[in-house]
């Protein structure tokens, strides 16, 4: 089938009417340009390859005219774009995904729904796995360095020295030291990773504790008197101690670095063109869900250690409810004072747990509950009523 | 038939002996949002699928449908680059990206702040290799369009960027010398990193700042005139030059009549707020139970309004902003003797386009945004009338340098010069 076409040869705007036939070649159609206006000149051949073919973007509504890109020759128009495909096809055309894609609902929505499982495996466990191994080159050294440096902010900025008597101290840190020593010897994930664990002590930031990389933990005075107003032994802020530990052991800020840096950059190269809202969304509520695995992980350490240790993990469990059920209260509390004073401390509070990137608080979701009993306490921190739950116990089910 | 040489700068009207018949050729786009959204939604796609790395390949394709869909005088635009350039340049602009992450997550402050600088010393070639990348992708009719400027005469052009920085050099100094105790501050903040009080700020120092900044601003107008300007004039189409009317000034007015719109926009919003807020704390007052959980409540939803309220008033005059621009430019360009642009856009109804397409972007979630751009895309390109005399075929074309690396256009794309629009 010959096609009327007016070529431009690059080296003026002026047209030539020409003759453009397609010939299927074992590479895909080949491109004959008869020209039209010169008798005697013979037609030129321009390979597959030779040759920037047009894409269809609409197979019902093709567009007034289509031009074929010729490279260093030229171009040609050619305005009988339903022929022009027609042809094309008649040539043994093999049009590509992208193609297929725009021009046929099927393969659309098969890579839709691939997209859409490929997108979760990747991030559920594509890159917690990537982040694991990346992990194992990150020298000791850079965590010691980042360490210091946070708590270094924090202490300029929310953190206060400790009013806990030295005696106290020395005491849970005997108790700390102690359970440093039963640490199995069994290979976990980093076997060859292990960090000077310390404890140390500090005030402010509400009832807390939390691990930096390297083997830093910290523990505020507020969980310490926590623990002593609700009659609860020392064991559960051993229990605690476990916790933080197994953040440790298994290096839970160094792979959230590295999570959090391939949401970020995968997630705003795929959905960056949708809109900011939704790259940030996801890239936000996966890493939330990283976070959550984390402490899972160090839950699951815990309740190992302290088995190993033979200690109870009962008092942890009774402990981290009784901080997620002070918290609701004082937010409450809190709630009432803002009005009077009419200060936003929301935001300050906010900056105060922004600034501090390592600590892992118990309760973690600061949410907008009214009343009191504990099913209201169910409702906002499921996640707290379970793992407390579990800890009673002193067995999950997802540990292994 | 094509002989006629160009004149060889881009100075006054040449005159023809021969009367010529001037054709108008309205500009066409004969694209639609549905099926710019088809192209869109299988880019998304791919990207996810591809885990980002089908960027440039989708980038070329959102070109290539625009260019084939836009009709200059019955023939459509080519976009010509070649996938592979465009994907080296696309690889290249990552490895940097990741050494700067690796520098700045490590913190390496030698190799962040060289990083940094050298991108700024850069801005300018990064501009100009983008604009090369541009118009040498274009053809119309055959011909290449091609981005001729030297780098000399791109860096001069960039003197603003260097009058800037001397700008704030002088102000920074300028205080110091006016207040001694603020020097002290400065000082102090560094060794503790505490807030303090401000030292007394004297009027002199209010001048100077504000001397600073309209530098500033004059510093960024005059930039974006180099550059456009250098743009149009050193843009060639075969053998034929662009042609550059407007004056610094016709920019400074386009900016004063921006501020102008800006000023409106947020004394509406302002009042708007005011009768709301008051209107509902009388509301809450009236039913003083449970105040405090409300107030919380009326606190965060304003601030967050108030916020959203902000981005809103500058939505019309950055809409304004570029109508005029568009306008300015479409309006006083032209290709060497050969044809002119008339430009018809409305800037009052761009700027009704522009927030309609914001509020259904926002309202879903950004999948409106396809037929946003489309539709902002037609309203400009179909308000330019291309007049040409002498007729469309007679340009000839001009020695074309080999083709520019993709580097630029992915590095434009980094720094947010969009390819189409």
């Amino acid at each position: 089938m010959l096609l009327q076409g007016r070529w431009f040869d690059g080296l003026s705007s002026k047209a030539r009417p020409v003759m453009v036939a397609l010939q299927p070649t074992p590479q895909g159609p080949s491109l004959v340009l008869h020209p039209v206006s010169q008798p005697g000149a013979g037609p030129t051949v321009f390979t597959w390859k030779q040759v920037g073919w047009p894409e269809a973007w609409n197979e019902n509504r093709p567009p007034p005219r289509v031009v074929v890109d010729l490279r260093d020759h030229g171009s040609v128009e050619i305005d009988a774009v339903a022929d022009w495909r027609a042809a094309l096809a008649a040539a043994g055309e093999r049009p590509g995904l992208a193609q297929r894609m725009q021009t046929r609902w099927p393969v659309l929505l098969g890579v839709t729904v691939a997209a859409a499982i490929g997108l979760t495996l990747f991030y559920r466990y594509g890159t917690p796995w990537a982040a694991t191994q990346l992990t194992r080159f990150v020298p000791i050294g850079w965590e010691t360095s980042v360490a210091e440096n946070v708590l270094q902010q924090m202490d300029d900025g929310t953190l206060k020295p400790s009013k806990l008597p030295p005696a106290r101290q020395a005491q849970l840190k005997a108790r700390f030291d102690a359970l440093a020593q039963q640490t199995p010897a069994a290979p976990h994930r980093y076997p060859s990773y292990r960090p000077p664990l310390s404890l140390e002590f500090r005030s402010g930031m509400g009832a807390n504790a939390f691990a930096l990389p390297g083997g830093k933990i910290v523990m505020t005075d507020g969980i310490v008197k926590a623990a002593a107003d609700k009659g609860l032994p020392d064991d559960a802020l051993v229990g605690v101690l476990a916790h933080e530990i197994g953040h440790v052991v298994h290096r839970h800020t160094t792979r959230m670095v590295v999570e959090q840096g391939v949401l970020n950059v995968g997630l705003g190269l795929a959905l960056g063109d949708v809109s900011g809202i939704v790259s940030t969304g996801a890239s936000v509520l996966t890493g939330l869900a990283y976070s959550r695995s984390h402490e899972r992980e160090a839950d699951c350490y815990a309740i190992a250690l302290m088995r190993h240790a033979a200690l109870p993990t009962a008092p942890m469990g009774r402990l981290l409810l009784a901080i997620a059920h002070d918290e609701e209260e004082e937010e409450d509390a809190q709630k009432k004072k803002k009005t009077a004073q009419g200060t936003p401390q929301a935001a300050e509070a906010a900056a105060s747990t922004a600034s501090a990137p390592a600590p892992r608080s118990k309760g973690q979701a600061r949410k907008e509950a009214e009343a009191h009993p504990v099913w209201s306490l169910l409702s906002s921190h499921p996640e707290t009523v379970r793992r407390a739950r579990e800890l009673e116990q002193g067995h999950a089910p997802h540990c292994s | 038939m094509s002989q006629q040489q160009p004149s060889a700068g881009a100075g006054g009207p040449m005159s023809t002996f021969m009367p010529l018949n001037i054709d108008a050729h309205p500009l066409e786009f004969t694209g639609s949002g549905g099926e710019y959204f088809r192209v869109w939604i299988v880019n998304v796609l791919l990207s996810i699928v591809t885990l980002g790395i089908y960027t440039p390949w989708a980038r070329r394709r959102t070109a290539q449908y625009f260019y084939g869909h836009t009709l200059v005088a019955g023939s459509p635009l080519e976009f010509t680059a070649q996938q592979r350039k465009m994907v080296m340049g696309f690889v290249l602009l990552m490895l940097i990206t990741i050494a700067y992450q690796l520098a700045v997550n490590t913190g390496q402050d030698t190799a962040v702040g060289l990083f940094l600088l050298s991108g700024a010393l850069l801005a300018p070639y990064i501009w100009a290799s983008a604009m090369r990348f541009r118009l040498g992708a274009t053809r119309w009719r055959g011909l290449r369009l091609q981005f001729t400027a030297s780098w000399k005469e791109v860096y001069i052009a960039s003197w603003p960027v260097f009058a800037l920085a001397l700008v704030w050099f002088c102000v920074f100094f300028g205080m110091q010398m006016l207040s001694p105790d603020l020097a002290q501050v400065l000082e102090a903040a560094e060794e503790e990193g505490a807030k303090r009080t401000l030292p007394s700020f004297t009027p002199a120092m209010g001048g100077l700042l504000a001397l600073g900044l309209v530098l500033t601003v004059l510093c960024f107008i005059r930039l974006e005139y180099n550059y456009k300007s250098l743009l149009v004039l050193r843009a060639q189409v075969g053998a034929e030059r662009g042609r550059w009317k407007p004056v610094y000034m016709d920019f400074v007015k386009v900016w004063l009549a921006t501020v102008a719109v800006f000023i409106l926009c947020v004394l509406g919003v302002i009042a708007s707020i005011s009768i709301l807020a008051g209107s509902s704390i009388a509301l809450l007052a009236a039913s003083s139970d449970r105040l405090g959980f409300w107030m919380f409540v009326v606190i965060f939803v304003a601030i967050i309004g108030g916020m959203f309220l902000l981005f809103l008033a500058s939505a019309p005059a950055r809409a304004y902003r570029e109508a005029r621009m568009f306008q300015l430019l479409w309006n006083n360009t032209g290709l060497s003797h050969v044809a002119r642009f008339k430009c018809h856009l409305r800037s009052g109804r761009y700027v009704g386009l522009r927030l309609k397409n914001m509020l259904f972007t926002l309202l879903t979630l950004g999948l409106y945004r396809p037929f946003a751009r489309v539709s902002e895309y037609r309203m400009k390109l179909e308000s330019v009338t291309l007049h040409v005399k002498g007729g469309v075929d007679q340009v000839a074309g001009a020695m074309v340098r080999h083709q520019q690396g993709g580097l630029g256009d992915a590095l434009a794309d980094a720094a947010g010069l969009d390819l189409i629009g």
